[in-house]
């Protein structure tokens, strides 16, 4: 069994019309034991900023630990926001530093740059190849099914409560056939003026 | 005049022995308790070889496992409760699989490990129990059946056969419930819980288990250690189904959807603790 | 360490609190070629002396202006040696920026980095500090910026300023010609002109070097396109 689906775990993020989206399962486990229904793998790393880091729960919090400590010493140094591109730069290359004894995570970073506001979605293997596709971004052990469901479900410019729906929609269906992602989600949906964050009520088994 | 008259051969199929090829071929077409066994000498030793390639990487087979069945002997009867969910690997292939068969009216299996080679071994079970019927002119003891599953599965021990089924029924003597897996035990008893989820579904049904339950405890005492079992196994989810075995013959009591259940329980909790307090 | 002897710091304090190593090393520089640098709304140049001794020297082979990113680059006062270490440690120090980040290094990020190499040289042992004052220009976040580099690690930042040789009255200058809305093509004139306040001999292409940096990057001017300057110039 892959040591990327120890703790089992799944991650979308999708683009809108001048909004970004990741959501999550929020399931810690130990195999197929189901320890914790309240566990964090998204976290805020500015403003408009997201990062995901399925995968091995330990790694999870290593790298974000790791990255929140890059990041605050680069806004502090040049006294500006990290912008989603710059931070996923980063984080890629913090990944790669590893190269021949990684971190099992497979992150997904949404936000919007500065500024501009323009949405920004990428994900990476482990070893920090990132990919920045137009639409959406998968991770962690439902990502087979989450590419059929995003496939199915997503269009170009959805508003923020079409992409709220179209994410959850995603996540709930791909995760209820992964035996070891699902019991609860959470969604955010980022905006130029507001984040919203919104927990699920999902399957429990 | 066909081909093998011009040829002189028309006496070719006795020559190959076609029937002989028939029967080594398709041997469970005919008798169903012998199959197939592996082409090469001493198969039992040598069937791990088969679930290698070339580089000795072992093979692996995802057929489906993860389960949580359990049954119970109280004053009432016997209760069987499972879950539906089939996986194969981590992925779901199913979440509505019955693992109870109803081999006849005073008769239940349930079914844990490798799904077909429980359904398989539980339908020819069902027809040697049919034939004693109708050979004997009476209904098959609980321990007769189980001892006949037993022997079947015995046959192929070593060779990967992966099973553990709880068998209830109401006999001359009255309820019974025996346990009979792929390793070749056989035992009766009043509490078992089998499969993936058994560790958390036994932890529920201990606490509440006694003998002098109301039916609708025991169907609830059975609901109950299959969600819980459910909400904490990966490997285990969908659907609750409950039968009851009585004197009359089994009852399929309810199913449930595991997430009904689920925030069923959780109000219900929540009441209680405002109550408390 | 080479030698223990030598492993303490050469720049130590005076008994009157100063830093007199530090002091030589800007006297080095004040009495380096002349520099200039300006900023203009839509762009800044940075100019400097680049005389030569002797008529058989080949000019246009040596740069003192240098790039050191697409939108960042480079001149001194001093020694030339010393300003080639530091040319190359700050383009080394732009790639790495890039090859983290994704993205070009910011000029303030480049001048507090090249500053604290030039620090570090003031208070490690067995060196001396550098014989150099840097004037760094360059473009992001759609303006310009121009910097100043000391030996002892500090840094400026300017809308004009000269160093090297008679830098006083090229300050003076600057002080009296400078304006707010000054456009680029003005302030390339005004520099060149700060430069010949104190220039000895006759000015032509081949003696000076100037650098412009705007929004399409840094580049150094050819010598017929410093003429073209030259002769707007009584």
């Amino acid at each position: 069994m892959s040591i990327l689906a120890y703790n089992g775990g799944a991650m979308v993020a999708m683009k809108g019309e001048n909004c970004v989206s990741i959501a999550t399962d929020r399931r810690f486990g130990i195999q197929a034991q189901t320890i914790a229904t309240n566990f964090e793998k998204v976290f805020q790393m500015g403003p408009h900023l997201y990062v995901g880091l399925p995968g091995l729960a330990t790694d999870t919090q290593t790298v974000m630990e790791k990255l929140r400590f890059r990041k605050n010493l680069y806004e502090l140094k040049e006294n500006r926001l990290m912008s989603p591109k710059v931070f996923a730069a980063m984080l890629s290359n913090l990944l790669y530093e590893k190269r021949f004894g990684p971190f099992f995570v497979e992150p997904v970073v949404a936000g919007l740059m500065p500024k501009t506001y323009e949405p920004y979605i990428c994900n990476m293997d482990l070893i920090g190849c990132i990919n920045p596709p137009n639409d959406f971004v998968v991770g962690g052990t439902a990502s087979a099914q989450l590419y059929g469901m995003c496939e199915a479900l997503w269009e170009p410019n959805l508003g923020p409560e079409d992409l709220f729906e179209t994410t959850s929609q995603a996540l709930i269906n791909a995760f209820d056939r992964d035996a070891i992602s699902g019991w609860g989600a959470t969604v955010y949906i980022i905006e130029k003026d507001k984040v919203t964050i919104k927990n699920l009520k999902t399957r429990m088994d | 005049m066909s081909l093998a008259d011009i040829c002189n051969i028309s006496d070719y199929d006795s020559n190959r022995g076609t029937k002989n090829d028939f029967h080594q071929m398709c041997t469970n077409f005919t008798s169903n308790m012998s199959l197939g066994v592996p082409p090469f000498a001493n198969a039992v030793a040598n069937i791990g070889n088969m679930a290698k390639d070339d580089s000795g990487r072992s093979i692996k087979i995802n057929f489906d496992h993860g389960t949580t069945t359990l049954g119970f002997m109280y004053k009432g009867g016997v209760v069987l409760a499972v879950d539906s969910r089939a996986t194969g690997g981590q992925f779901i292939g199913s979440q509505t699989m019955k693992k109870i068969v109803e081999i006849n009216d005073f008769l239940l299996g349930t079914l844990a490990g490798g799904a077909a080679d429980c359904v398989y071994w539980d339908r020819v079970l069902a027809k040697q129990c049919r034939m004693y019927e109708l050979r004997n002119r009476e209904r098959i003891s609980v321990a007769a059946a189980s001892k006949l599953m037993a022997n079947m599965v015995y046959n192929y021990k070593g060779m990967g056969l992966s099973m553990g089924m709880m068998l209830a029924g109401w006999d001359k003597r009255g309820p019974q419930l025996y346990y009979v897996d792929s390793d070749g035990t056989r035992t009766p008893g009043k509490v078992f819980s089998v499969g993936s989820g058994s560790i958390y579904a036994m932890g529920v049904l201990d606490s509440g288990y006694k003998w002098d339950l109301t039916d609708d405890e025991a169907y609830d005492l059975g609901r109950r250690s299959i969600y819980h079992a459910t909400h904490r196994d990966a490997y285990s989810g969908g659907i609750v189904r409950v039968y009851h075995m009585k004197e009359t013959g089994w009852v399929h009591i309810d199913n449930n959807d595991c997430n009904d259940l689920h925030y069923k329980y959780k109000a219900e909790k929540e009441d209680l603790e405002n109550t408390i307090i | 360490m080479a030698s223990e002897r030598y492993s303490f710091s050469l720049t130590t304090f005076s008994p009157s609190g100063k830093l007199v190593q530090i002091e030589y090393a800007l006297a080095a520089v004040a009495a380096g070629a002349p520099s200039v640098g300006i900023k203009a709304s839509n762009g800044v140049v940075i100019a400097t002396e680049n005389k030569h001794k002797s008529i058989l020297y080949d000019e246009h082979s040596v740069h003192k202006v240098e790039m050191i990113t697409k939108h960042i680059g480079m001149i001194y006062s001093g020694m030339g040696p010393d300003y080639r270490l530091l040319v190359k440690q700050a383009r080394k120090m732009a790639q790495q920026y890039y090859l983290v980040y994704q993205e070009p290094i910011p000029t303030v990020q480049l001048v507090q980095r090249v500053a604290a190499v030039m620090q570090e040289y003031t208070q490690s042992g067995g060196v001396r500090p550098f014989g150099v004052s840097l004037l760094i220009c360059g473009w992001d976040s759609d303006r310009p910026y121009l910097f100043q580099c000391d030996p002892s690690g500090a840094y400026f930042a300017w809308k004009a300023t000269a160093m090297g040789k008679n830098y006083i009255n090229g300050k003076t200058f600057l002080e009296k010609r400078y304006s707010e809305d000054l456009e680029l093509d003005d302030a390339v004139h005004t520099a060149i002109l700060t430069l010949k306040e104190s220039f000895e001999g006759q000015m032509t292409a081949d003696n000076i070097e100037v650098g412009i940096c705007d929004a399409s990057g840094f580049r150094r001017l050819d010598p017929s396109h410093v003429k073209d300057y030259l002769a707007n110039i009584p």
